[in-house]
């Protein structure tokens, strides 16, 4: 235990600072491969290069997840259009201080579209994103309406108020000029 | 007087044992006891349960049952061979007791376990499960990306006053074949397992749904086209028609 808390330091736990996963991970990939027997060493070499080469970059927009050496994969995504949200943790990672945070889009597969394994603080990345997801909030689409505004593209409607405010101006001018 | 003092007994032992597998559980592999949390915006109610205890009835009736169609045959087999065989049997009859005592305690424990460490928490929002022991599975879903809401019961469900509720959100992938428990709750739906107020809790969602405008698929109401919306070609003609009322007035006032 004391290990995953020394190793805590060394990862940030704003979300959007990481961009390494951390050491445990790879302790964790080991104790995997070991647990697999006589199939040790065909498990550790794709862990270890996934170790090696993960890397992830959480955006205002989105997350970024890219790993591989031979066969080289990035995932983007974009936090408006997650689905849904698994956090898991087995003995092993518990024991660790790992979590497996798993994001699903509207794509046509049981498998989770982005993985981002070996995170600390699993539970503050999972608030991240949920803080991200779409109604979370209630008034996203209110608080993005005024920014239309002064764009302009108000086209006729407008055009027509003017006018019958410019019409109504002019009625209470010549009354006035009357009186 | 004595079988209800033996009861007593019984009960207590088995509160006691059932404290010490919690305490290992939690203390040593990790299993949070409370229920999870959301965080919540003020003004947002938060709601965590359990499955009811009906839930639990109904998952001891079907280990009972199970136990008879495993067990009976087992039993029979072993007092023929008992009958046919006694001196290689005899000794051997309390580890073949064991063999079956063990698993059949251990089922039965980790029926307490998994009803235990279920929770659901919902917001006004959004819904969280969580399920599993070794597996710690947490599902996340806000309602506004809820696709439909299923509730399935039954007739034994019926009979204990439960049912479940299924939440799919979008995209399809069907769960692994046989998938219970953690596996169950991957891929795009939460299960609701056991709730004596199903319906109460399928209104919630679908009044939510409901409230959405939004296809639940990450899009939002396009800020430019709700603007051209916002003016129909009659209210446009309206407009026009006000326009030259209020410039014939003008005119008039000027004449």
């Amino acid at each position: 235990m004391n290990s995953a808390v020394s190793a805590a330091t060394q990862q940030p736990t704003d979300p959007r600072q990481i961009t390494r996963p951390d050491r445990a991970l790879m302790r964790y990939y080991l104790l995997v491969s070991l647990l697999t027997g006589p199939g040790f060493f065909l498990a550790i070499l794709p862990l270890w290069f996934k170790y090696e080469t993960l890397r992830y970059r959480f955006d205002d927009e989105g997350i970024s997840i890219s790993w591989g050496i031979l066969f080289r994969r990035e995932v983007h995504l974009t936090y408006r259009r997650i689905q849904d949200i698994h956090l898991t943790r087995n003995l092993l990672q518990r024991w660790m201080g790992l979590a497996t945070v798993s994001v699903q889009t509207a794509a046509g597969s049981a498998n989770p579209e982005g993985t981002i394994e070996g995170v600390l603080a699993a539970d503050e990345l999972r608030d991240f994103l949920y803080a991200k997801m779409r109604g979370v909030h209630e008034h996203a689409p209110e608080a993005a309406a005024p920014a239309s505004g002064p764009a302009g593209t108000d086209g006729e409607p407008l055009e027509l108020l003017r006018e019958i405010r410019d019409a109504l101006v002019e009625v209470a001018r010549r009354r006035e000029a009357k009186a | 007087m004595t079988s209800t003092l033996a009861g007593e007994h019984l009960e207590r032992a088995s509160r006691w044992i059932y404290d010490g597998v919690w305490g290992v559980l939690v203390r040593w592999f990790r299993v949070p006891k409370g229920p999870p949390v959301v965080p919540c915006l003020p003004g947002d109610e938060l709601e965590s349960f359990r499955p009811s205890a009906g839930f639990l009835r109904y998952l001891k009736l079907q280990y009972w049952l199970t136990l008879g169609v495993i067990g009976a045959p087992l039993a029979i087999g072993c007092i023929i061979a008992l009958v046919l065989a006694p001196r290689v049997m005899i000794p051997l009859a309390p580890l073949i007791l064991a063999l079956m005592a063990v698993p059949a305690v251990a089922a039965y424990l980790a029926i307490h376990l998994r009803y235990d460490t279920t929770w659901y928490v919902m917001t006004g929002r959004s819904l969280r499960i969580r399920r599993g022991i070794w597996i710690l599975h947490e599902t996340t879903i806000t309602f506004e990306n809820v696709q439909n809401v299923e509730v399935n019961q039954g007739p034994l469900q019926r009979w204990f006053g439960i049912a479940d509720v299924k939440i799919d959100t979008a995209g399809g992938g069907s769960p692994q074949p046989g998938a219970h428990g953690a596996a169950a709750g991957a891929g795009h739906r939460g299960l609701i397992e056991g709730v004596h107020n199903a319906p109460h809790i399928r209104d919630l969602i679908l009044s939510r749904l409901r409230h959405s405008k939004s296809a639940g698929l990450g899009d939002e109401p396009h800020p430019a086209a709700s603007a051209l919306v916002g003016w129909s070609p009659a209210q446009v003609a309206l407009l026009r028609e006000i326009r030259d009322a209020a410039r014939s007035l003008a005119t008039h006032a000027a004449a």
